[in-house]
């Protein structure tokens, strides 16, 4: 890819500490990533300093030599979703990794849903064709159950790499759990965000008639209340210029379960009643968020219903809504950031940098929405040379360039990617970005992780599409309570309430343990 | 010698298809008799009629089966009625015809999922032109959301089905029209009749076995209809518009129901075999003779 | 119906270079009916074609915008590069033209002979018709996921090798798929070419396959072409079984094209565009070159008695 913007970009850690090879190599291909803006010669001064201080990255280099050493003719195979995820690995960490233990690794790519449905059709068939499996927090109860994977305990006390996990946040240290057990390298931090736009916000018109109408001032909302009432407010003074805000509610893309989990337990609500596993969403709960959520829609752009996620970028990225709450690549496309890699060319330029402040959820629980932990797969007939690629995947020095890379949509999950100066000089409000993205998962609360979860979230999916187009919000939801119980029915009532009772030690599992509550919140300066 | 080589001809033909169809046969008959689902256990007791109970007991797939006749009946209706008038319009030479013959055709190349995908842009409000164009025909605002609202999300698929499609019956009738020999309508305008009455005595009898060709094909293909959906309206809104093929991938596939939705493609498949025999019955006639 | 047999072979002869132009006194549709019928038909058929065109060289700034653009004012290449490099459009057209021609050369290498047996022999009656046509009744995904088990598992453990992601599995299985209508096509085909031709030749001493392969297939040219195209429209759309049955070897075009039209947070419609683009070239050239036939050779396979 873009081999234009490499040259003369080749020194990014000019002066790498450690492993001086690896990083410098490692630089030159993410050069191609930082391409010459105005604050890449700070981003590039930032890093330098920064690895000197940390004193290279052990977790990377060791497992490199380990590689090299035992590995270096060992093939491995990652399977991860298609589009700019698994060009990651084509680009960035597939190369890197061949010129530093001359092992290949090659991408499999499939869409989202069916990495899962090819990780199991490959198990079935005992077939060992895959090593790495960028595995969705969601299904690792039944890969760990299924044996589709393996726990990386042994593998990670034999090369004394415990290390890679304590830099993680605390949610994302626990989100691997399962059983007792680590399952996984985590490696998105898909955690959502409310991003306004800071100059409708200041805009004096607008705040004066906020003003006359609810005698108090215009600010970013706090709850969800304030939210629908806020951007029904912005809708109607400025549509169909500027909207409230916008997400995308197309079936399926990203899928609409999302929304309902993040605004249902913000409310107080639970996913099912722990002793009889009754499904609660049709609660007093699950009503009031679906009332909101149909409010959302009413202050959003018409045709929302039936956008992808992509779409509702597009208008956020036009300058057409005043607030998007969404995943955190949304930071980095107002600030043309992504966009500056010509593989990124699914994007319009934004019409709105520089204008873009970063908040918390109202109501501050964000929805910890998808994400990836790369697993090793049961069948790999490579388990260790999977372990040290993935491990050094994921190691602070690595993974920071690859959720720093423009175009892979990884996102930041570790303190050290937080506190990176080199991140934190890639656009001015970075730092404010990235700290509100530490925060944001301090009171974040996760996807259900449960086996069945699939069909739960494609139930209340298809109920909530059901209801944006007419159908009554508490039939709808009944309905969907109704196909909740039978898919508990179906998969066993009692391995699901114990199940359950595992999802519930998880933070976030409930709006009443987030990492917050646990009192394990870190917080960024 | 030609008694041995009748056979040695046809085999390799039925050998490859048995080769490759029977295993998978063979093992989905026996998955939808036993407990075959990802998300229960790894083990495969045997269940009996449990996975067809079970199916049977889905309200979707019920929907699921309406939807499909309905589906189906319908675009391969309207593909019918467009290909049959466009066969006719296509039927004498003139200049430009070849070039038009190619254009028509193009839709047979893309992948119906692309297809879908397409339509899905193409249909889509407010950045998909549709609205726009009919707010300029029209001269009033127009903004329908294709696949959302009431029984567009219907019209919409037939829509995607019908541009996809239709070049296929259009083929197949073109040529059953231009093989009727000129001498019976010569005889026909001989009796006195007159073009539409040679219409419907000479060229809609002779083409009636070239009909139900493209309809027999048709109308199976169309039953099975799954990648439209996939990439269009993926069933919704709620479960409006699921076809019986895109229930069975979600159930056997995406969520690895495996006994259940083999069980109720079994099912699907004893369905259509019926209605599929009475169509091909008539197709075969002509061997019978 | 009576079909004077000296006309069809008439009809059955190759001519070169000419469409056979029908004449006489067809029952015609009023010219004004005509014309209006095919420009109304032309606009169905050409805006979403248009459509993808125009996506496929919109800059992004253009793509998601309303009112929608018609014609961007900087058009640009940049979709086709980054579709075809980055996105497997490469790989996914290579390996879905040797996967397409292979099928139909198979299809019609086998399909042939069978449907000439069918049809000079009345081997295996309607029984072995129905046979042919009843496979396509089964929806795929009662197979996918055996076939998926075939491939991965059983033909290592017991033939030694394996057919997930390679060409060679999928041309197979694509073989299979489009078998039920190549020889149903060459059967109805062969049906109505008289016997006579190749009788002579039997009488002069050819053997039953030299008067196959040098009689019946020559004047069959027609059926075969369209029946290939069939085939070969067949292997070059499916999406299912490709996606299940690929790691990263076989990739075939359609399933390069979903990997970024369905994705997880967002559709890339500007590199989707440019590969439907990409993936419509060897069609359209395809389809200048065999349209004549196309037709032709239906016109004669789907006469019926």
């Amino acid at each position: 890819m873009s081999d234009d913007n490499t040259e003369d970009l080749g020194g990014i850690f000019e002066k790498p500490v450690g492993r001086r090879d690896f990083l410098f190599d490692s630089a030159k291909l993410m050069a191609a990533a930082a391409a010459a803006g105005p604050f890449f010669m700070a981003a590039k001064q930032a890093a330098a300093a920064e690895l000197a201080s940390l004193g290279g990255d052990p977790i990377a280099t060791n497992a490199v030599a380990a590689a090299k050493k035992s590995f270096s003719k060992v093939k491995i195979s990652k399977i991860a979703e298609s589009g700019p995820q698994a060009l990651e690995v084509k680009n960035f960490s597939g190369p890197l990794w061949k010129k530093l233990t001359g092992a290949e690794v090659v991408s499999v790519e499939a869409p989202f849903a069916q990495i899962h449905s090819k990780a199991i059709a490959e198990h079935l068939a005992k077939s060992g064709a895959l090593d790495v499996i960028d595995t969705s927090p969601a299904w690792i109860p039944e890969f760990a159950d299924r044996g589709v994977i393996i726990p990386v305990d042994d593998l990670v006390a034999k090369y004394k790499a415990k290390a890679t996990f304590s830099d993680l946040h605390p949610l994302y240290r626990l989100l691997g759990k399962y059983k007792g057990k680590t399952w996984g390298f985590f490696d998105d931090g898909d955690v959502w965000c409310l991003y306004y736009r800071k100059d409708v916000f200041a805009d004096p018109k607008l705040r004066k008639a906020y003003k006359a109408k609810f005698k108090r001032d215009l600010r970013v909302p706090q709850g969800w209340d304030e939210f629908d009432e806020t951007s029904q407010f912005i809708t109607d003074q400025m549509a169909p210029k500027l909207y409230g805000g916008g997400e995308g509610r197309a079936l399926g893309n990203p899928g609409n379960q999302f929304y309902f989990f993040q605004q249902f337990r913000n409310a107080g609500g639970q996913f099912f009643d722990p002793k009889s596993m009754k499904a609660l969403i049709n609660d007093s709960h699950g009503v009031k968020a679906m009332t909101q959520i149909m409010k959302e829609l009413k202050a959003s752009p018409p045709g929302i219903e039936k956008l992808d996620f992509i779409s509702s970028w597009g208008v956020w990225l036009n300058g057409k809504t005043a607030m998007i709450y969404a995943w955190p690549p949304t930071g980095r496309i107002s600030e043309n950031y992504s966009q500056r890699d010509k593989v990124f060319a699914f994007l319009p330029k934004s019409k709105i940098v520089g204008k873009v402040g970063y908040a918390l959820m109202p109501g501050k629980n964000g929805e910890h929405a998808g994400s990836f932990i790369q697993c090793i797969a049961a069948d790999s007939k490579n388990k260790e040379a999977a372990f040290l690629y993935a491990l050094w995947c994921t190691s602070p020095s690595v993974s920071l360039q690859r959720v720093m890379l423009p175009y892979t949509l990884r996102d930041p999950y570790r303190i050290s990617h937080y506190k990176s100066k080199a991140y934190r000089a890639l656009w001015p409000s970075a730092k404010q970005y990235l700290i509100t993205l530490a925060n944001a998962a301090n009171d974040a609360v996760i996807d259900m992780q449960m086996i069945g979860a699939a069909d739960y979230s494609n139930a209340l999916d298809r109920a909530m599409t059901a209801i944006y187009a007419g159908k009554d919000i508490k039939k709808g939801l009944d309905d969907a309570a109704k196909e909740w119980d039978s898919i508990t029915k179906k998969i066993g009532v009692d391995n699901q309430r114990k199940a359950y009772a595992e999802f519930l030690k998880l933070p976030g599992a409930t709006a009443a343990n987030t990492v917050s509550k646990l009192g394990l919140a870190v917080h960024i300066t | 010698m030609d008694r041995h080589i009748r056979w040695l001809l046809v085999s390799p033909a039925v050998l490859i298809i048995v080769a490759l169809t029977i295993f998978p046969l063979a093992f989905s008959v026996w998955v939808s008799f036993v407990q075959f689902d990802f998300s229960v256990s790894e083990k495969h007791p045997w269940v009996g009629l449990d996975n067809f109970k079970q199916t049977w007991q889905d309200p979707v797939w019920v929907h699921s089966l309406v939807v499909t006749a309905v589906l189906a009946t319908l675009s391969v209706a309207v593909e019918l009625a467009l290909g049959f008038l466009l066969a006719l319009a296509m039927l004498r030479p003139f200049r430009g015809r070849r070039g038009l013959m190619v254009l028509f055709v193009i839709p047979l190349f893309i992948s119906p999922v692309i297809a879908g995908g397409f339509f899905d842009l193409f249909l889509r409000r407010p950045f998909g032109p549709m609205n726009w164009l009919l707010t300029h025909l029209l001269g009033h605002p127009v903004t329908i959301d294709f696949t959302i609202d009431g029984r567009w999300p219907f019209f919409s698929l037939i829509l995607a089905d019908a541009w996809q499609w239709t070049p296929f019956v259009f083929v197949i009738l073109l040529a059953g029209l231009s093989a009727i020999p000129d001498e019976l309508y010569e005889a026909a305008e001989i009796d006195g009749a007159r073009p539409r009455q040679s219409f419907f005595f000479v060229t809609l009898p002779l083409l009636t076995p070239i009909i139900l060709i493209a309809v027999t094909f048709r109308f199976i293909d169309a039953t099975k209809l799954f990648d439209i959906i996939y990439s269009l309206t993926r069933g919704g809104p709620g479960t409006e518009t699921y076809t019986s093929s895109y229930y069975l991938y979600q159930q056997g596939f995406e969520f690895f129901h495996l006994g259940q939705g083999t069980a109720g493609a079994w099912m699907f498949t004893i369905m259509l075999t019926f209605v599929s025999f009475w169509l091909i019955r008539r197709l075969l006639k002509p061997v019978e003779e | 119906m009576a079909v004077d047999v000296s006309r069809l072979r008439r009809r059955a002869t190759p001519r070169h270079g000419k469409v056979r132009v029908v004449r006489g006194r067809k029952f015609r549709p009023g010219t004004l009916f005509r014309w209006l019928f095919i420009l109304l038909y032309l606009g169905f058929l050409v805006l979403p074609l248009y459509w993808v065109a125009i996506t496929s060289i919109k800059p992004q700034e253009d793509l998601l915008v309303d009112p929608p653009i018609w014609w961007p004012s900087h058009p640009t290449s940049l979709h086709y590069s980054t579709a075809l490099n980055a996105f497997r459009g490469w790989d996914g057209l290579r390996n879905s033209l040797i996967i397409a021609f292979s099928t139909t050369a198979l299809a019609l290498l086998i399909g042939t002979p069978a449907a000439y047996s069918m049809a000079r022999f009345r081997t295996g009656g309607k029984h072995l018709a129905f046979w042919f046509l009843s496979q396509r009744i089964m929806p795929p995904v009662a197979i996918i996921i055996p076939v998926f088990l075939l491939y991965a598992r059983y033909t290592e453990e017991w033939f030694g090798f394996s057919l997930v992601d390679t060409k060679v599995g999928l041309i197979l299985l694509y073989t299979v798929f489009a078998l039920p209508f190549t020889v149903w096509m060459m059967f109805a085909y062969f049906r109505q070419m008289p016997a006579e031709l190749e009788e002579a030749a039997l009488v002069d001493g050819c053997s039953r396959l030299q008067a196959l392969w040098r009689i019946a297939a020559p004047l069959a040219a027609p059926g075969l072409v369209s029946a290939g195209a069939f085939a070969f429209i067949l292997s070059w759309t499916e999406f299912l079984f490709a996606q299940v049955l690929s790691r990263t070897n076989a990739v075939t075009l359609p399933v390069a094209l979903a990997g970024i039209i369905t994705g997880f947070q967002g559709n890339q419609y500007g590199e989707a565009s440019a590969l439907t683009m990409v993936s419509l070239i060897p069609a359209l050239l395809l389809g200048i070159l065999i349209q004549r036939h196309l037709v032709r050779g239906l016109t004669l396979g789907a006469v019926q008695g």
